[in-house]
């Protein structure tokens, strides 16, 4: 117990001191898993929105392995793109692995389904007529998504906010394709494998404090927008 | 602008739902577009919008094949059957279609003002669209429409969702509405009294069929089949060679020109009047009466002029008139 107690104190110091160590590897944090979010987001929004409203065949086929997608273990998505991106897979050329784009990548597949998932089913929920009558009143098919997509912007903050949380706090996808090296592709999740391993609780309990509060203040806002939104 | 089909056929789940070899609906005028549920009315109206292809066959507007994409749109404006709307105040909502169009924020808020206030609604302008009671939903999703000024108006049971009052207040406004605001109105109804308090043309679709078009009083009076007749209220007393049709409304409890007897089975009150329910034959008719009720099981004289009765050859279901 008296160590949890140390290891908080020396926590909160190392964070209000600022060490330069755990501000470079969150922020590498925020920059791989902001990447992989943005980079879901733009595909997974036309996606989950071809889902909802389109009409081919395979499309239940479709949602289904979405759906499924949505609880995949990171760590699988980890060993799939490791074996892709190793040197002697099929894309070992591009020489990715063990590389923040490579992270990025793995980030990317276990963000898509939620935010596709999320995205088919907020928009499913809209007024079934509401496409239609976008297309009468002249909205052609981008303006009718984009005014689609702002009115399930609940469902799409929600989207958000599950693929954030998502990667930002997957460990072993992150640590199978990045491989944790220091300076390089280590960020918060897999420096808290590596400080918790060596010993080092105050360093591994200030990695989560972090992890947490930058977790929580992305929700917040995005919280925030949402119900504004929605009054 | 006039709307002209030819050689129509719509297939859905390996159903013919429209089949329309040749229909016009006049340019200037409105038409009541009439048939039960499932006729295939509102697929017609989704056709003429664009929002579904036809198997085969064209349809034109002024003379333009439809197209899918904005210039098809531009020229119509559509009034769905559902008042759905876009998050927002009811201007939002009225605003959208004309914003679309590209025309300039004076122009825009002129159209708005007008329609809102010619629908009845100019107070609820900066109230939540989704928060405005049934009947002025259906109001602003008519004033939405009419703002568009399109030369071709589409109405999908303009009146649905109302009760009494509120429906009998819009079914009277809207004649003024579509003299003021459209130019050819297509509304769809399965409702006679509304299509004829509406229409100028009549078009009777059943079963994806067209059974009668033309002008109202050429259909009303002169249906050209057994089903259209029955569909627009006429009395169908089906004889051995010939199926006999009687004006809704024509038969009166007195001998006359052509004479039937109703079997009576009751006597119902109706506050106002009374009537004499019964059969003629198979076929179950009422009669107002006046004076002495007859007794149930009496057989009472009734008959119509003979102007109000058509005479159809048996086996006349002939459709796309």
């Amino acid at each position: 117990m008296a160590e949890l107690w140390d290891g908080l104190r020396e926590a909160i110091r190392l964070v209000i001191e600022g060490d330069a160590t755990i501000r470079e590897v969150a922020l590498r944090t925020i920059l791989v898993s902001g990447s992989a979010t943005v980079l879901s987001l733009l595909v997974g929004v036309p996606l989950g929105y071809v889902l909802a409203r389109g009409q081919f065949p395979g499309r239940n086929l479709a949602l289904s392995m979405v759906n499924t997608g949505m609880g995949m273990p990171p760590v699988v998505v980890g060993l799939v793109v490791w074996l892709m991106l190793v040197r002697s897979g099929p894309f070992g050329g591009l020489e990715l692995i063990y590389t923040r784009r490579a992270m990025v990548i793995a980030q990317f597949i276990i963000a898509l389904p939620l935010v596709a998932g999320f995205t088919a089913a907020s928009i499913q929920a809209l007024p079934r007529e509401l496409p239609d009558l976008l297309a009468t009143l002249g909205a052609g098919r981008v303006r009718t998504l984009w005014l689609l997509v702002r009115e399930a912007h609940l469902g799409l903050l929600a989207a958000v906010m599950a693929g954030f949380g998502a990667v930002v706090s997957e460990v072993g996808a992150s640590m199978a394709v990045g491989g944790n090296i220091k300076g390089e592709t280590r960020v918060l999740t897999t420096a808290i494998v590596t400080e918790t391993s060596r010993g080092e609780t105050a360093s591994a309990i200030a990695l989560g404090l972090i992890l947490l509060a930058m977790a929580f203040s992305v929700n917040l806002a995005l919280t925030v927008v949402q119900q504004r939104r929605r009054t | 602008m006039e709307v002209a089909i030819e050689g129509m056929r719509f297939v859905r789940a390996g159903r013919d739902v429209l089949a329309i070899p040749g229909l016009r609906f006049a340019g200037g005028r409105t038409t009541a577009l009439l048939g039960p549920n499932g006729a295939g009315k509102t697929t017609l109206l989704r056709l003429i919008a664009a929002l579904d292809r036809p198997e085969t066959g064209k349809i034109r507007i002024g003379g333009a094949p439809v197209r899918h994409n904005g210039t098809t749109r531009e020229r119509v404006a559509y009034s769905f059957q559902k008042a759905v709307f876009i998050g927002g105040t009811v201007r939002t909502n009225l605003d959208l279609g004309l914003r679309l169009r590209g025309l300039d924020a004076r122009t825009r808020s002129a159209r708005i003002e007008e329609a809102a206030g010619a629908c009845g609604i100019a107070h609820l302008l900066e109230r939540d669209a989704h928060r405005v009671s049934g009947g002025e939903a259906q109001r602003a999703n008519l004033a939405r429409a009419l703002c568009l000024r399109a030369p071709v108006t589409l109405l999908d049971e303009p009146l649905s969702g109302l009760d009494g009052p509120a429906r009998r207040q819009l079914l009277g406004d809207l004649p003024g509405l579509l003299r003021d605001f459209a130019t050819t109105t297509i509304v769809v109804t399965h409702d006679r009294g509304e299509a004829l308090r509406l229409a100028d043309d009549l078009v009777v679709l059943i079963d994806g069929r067209v059974h009668a078009a033309g002008t109202k009083r050429d259909v009303v009076l002169r249906p050209p089949d057994v089903l259209s007749a029955e569909f627009l209220g006429y009395t169908i007393i089906p004889g051995e060679k010939e199926v006999v049709a009687i004006a809704p409304g024509a038969l009166r409890p007195v001998p006359g020109e052509v004479c039937f007897t109703l079997n009576v089975h009751e006597v119902v009150d109706l506050g106002t009047h009374r009537e004499a329910a019964g059969a003629i034959g198979p076929v179950r008719v009422s009669v107002p009466i006046e004076g002495s009720a007859p007794d149930a099981g009496a057989g009472l004289t009734v008959s119509a002029a003979a102007a109000s009765v058509i005479r159809f050859p048996k086996g006349d279901d002939a459709a796309n008139v």
